[in-house]
């Protein structure tokens, strides 16, 4: 079933000649994992804005084609009723703070109160949430005092609480530390393994390689839509758009040079791994 | 600065943080009629005699009083200005050389205006002081109060001190680029100028920004909303607000007729 479908769907911000988005079409399954990728200026913020309705209602421009989120039309929708369904976690993790609450626990409840959740369960969603992005013992701070990587952390779980059915992350390791990258992408194995469907651009091609289900190639429109390993191993294409591959994939670049290996170009770890073992035996 | 100097308010285990902010409003509110309404500056002054056990009780004592001597230079030239230049002064306390007249009821006049301003800054203050705003907006849309305006009076309660770690950024970026911001006081005023631009522009860009994070998280969603603090309104608040009636109404019935 069908979650997203963009029917060609344009875009072109007020006061800019070209399109930053043109005939885009695309469907996306329920609980799928769609990796974006793209070099800069490449339209995958206007593409992640464009779900949660932030496009066409908030940024003056031209739209054409439509968008279905969930079965309803997002330029029929206001962005308050999409964001019942569409979690967007912003580029920038300062922006989707609301300063609401002058605590980290109260910065999270905020989206929970407008929706009229229950006192009780309210407080149990925040505690929980508190332990997943593992700053239990920060909620009384104030989020303007955390770190970059804090506070893209608390923009995450913000968004989470409102229990969305899809999660659309906008780069959101920019601002992390190789760990807390790696925390983040293991939060977002877990709720793609609970059947959301996640739709984050980065350009991180180590963990797309591993948890995407498809990959999108953007460049103002959608350049290639398929599986990690197609589109990731294609040397050509990613230096194409100012992206560069894997080290899995060098090494089997190498390899197939050497003469020691002769198939697809890997981009998968434990690919590589059996592919070595296979040449030490 | 204790609590990110987000707001004033500070956190302390004590009778008066616990109680309701409602009730607290609703001291401050009789106190700023008091000192509007009261006959005389004694009385109001008198004030001062409730609000010092009550602060120490809240353990903000210094604290309370802190911002009123920082503006004794206010007080000094209230006294000057309507001592000497009072336009409807007819009694006279001492003739000074070259003309000037200090006048009794001009003294009298600044110092009515002065414990009023000091009386409301210290009850305002203790209020800010022991009040943590998500309480008070909480117990206000309780009562009433719409949603977004809650929502405005929070942010506003935190916009000075965004302001001033957002000025500290702007001029740390000038510097950078060479921008003097030290020396005598005309050099200073010149190099306030090229930080007003960024920073009138910063705030119109952080409050696009901001309406889409509240949008984001569905700030004009329809229903009833619920919220994350709550003050109830418990037996010993209501002791409190019936004592703060009866002293106020029987103060000022004192003030007029002894």
């Amino acid at each position: 079933m069908d979650i997203v479908t963009f029917k060609d769907f344009s875009w072109r911000y007020a006061g800019y000649r070209g399109w930053t988005l043109s005939n885009i079409n695309l469907s996306i399954k329920k609980g799928e994992f769609i990796g974006i990728i793209g070099k800069i200026g490449s339209g995958r913020t206007t593409f992640c804005s464009s779900m949660l309705g932030l496009i066409p209602h908030f940024y003056p421009g031209l739209m054409e084609g439509e968008i279905i989120v969930d079965g309803v039309n997002v330029e029929k929708t206001s962005i308050s009723e999409l964001s019942t369904r569409v979690g967007l976690a912003f580029q920038s993790p300062a922006n989707q703070l609301t300063g609401a609450g002058t605590t980290i626990e109260e910065e999270l409840a905020f989206g929970l109160q407008n929706l009229g959740i229950p006192y009780k369960e309210m407080h149990k969603k925040v505690r929980d949430m508190l332990k997943l992005i593992g700053l239990e013992h920060f909620g009384k701070r104030s989020p303007f005092e955390l770190s970059g990587g804090q506070q893209q952390k608390v923009a995450i779980a913000s968004v989470l609480i409102m229990n969305p059915k899809i999660l659309v992350l906008d780069e959101p390791t920019s601002q992390l530390d190789p760990l807390g990258t790696e925390q983040v992408f293991d939060m977002v194995k877990k709720l793609s393994k609970k059947g959301i469907t996640i739709i984050m651009s980065t350009n991180n091609i180590n963990y797309l390689s591993k948890f995407a289900d498809r990959i999108v190639l953007f460049d103002n429109k959608i350049v290639k839509v398929d599986t990690p390993d197609k589109i990731l191993t294609d040397v050509e294409l990613l230096r194409e758009h100012a992206l560069t591959h894997s080290d899995i994939t060098e090494v089997s670049i190498r390899l197939k040079k050497m003469g020691l290996y002769n198939k697809e170009l890997l981009v998968d770890f434990d690919d590589l791994k059996k592919v070595i073992e296979g040449l030490i035996k | 600065m204790a609590n990110a100097g987000l707001t004033s308010y500070i956190e302390k285990n004590s009778y008066f943080h616990k109680v309701n902010p409602l009730t607290k409003l609703l001291i401050l509110i009789c106190v700023i009629i008091l000192s509007f309404t009261l006959k005389n500056f004694i009385y109001i002054l008198a004030l001062l005699v409730i609000i010092i056990p009550i602060a120490i009780k809240s353990k903000v004592l210094s604290m309370t009083f802190s911002p009123i001597f920082k503006l004794y230079f206010m007080f000094i030239l209230l006294f000057f200005i309507q001592g000497f230049f009072h336009p409807y002064a007819t009694e006279k306390l001492i003739d000074l050389p070259f003309g000037f007249t200090l006048w009794k009821d001009g003294l009298l006049y600044a110092a009515y205006i002065a414990a009023r301003i000091f009386v409301m800054m210290v009850f305002g203050y203790w209020f800010v002081l022991t009040t943590h705003p998500g309480d008070l907006v909480s117990s206000l849309s309780r009562i009433g109060l719409p949603h977004a305006l809650g929502y405005i009076i929070l942010t506003t309660l935190q916009i000075i001190p965004r302001f001033r770690t957002q000025m500290q950024t702007i001029i740390d970026a000038q510097r950078s680029r060479g921008l003097e911001t030290q020396g005598n006081l005309i050099q200073r005023l010149k190099s306030f100028v090229p930080l007003l631009g960024p920073l009138f522009m910063g705030s119109v860009q952080q409050a696009v920004e901001k309406s889409m994070a509240l949008e984001a998280r569905a700030f004009s969603a329809k229903g009833e909303k619920t919220s994350y603090r709550q003050a109830t309104i418990k037996t010993k608040d209501k002791v409190i607000m019936v004592i703060t009636v009866l002293f106020s109404i029987s103060w000022e019935v004192l003030s007029w007729t002894l």
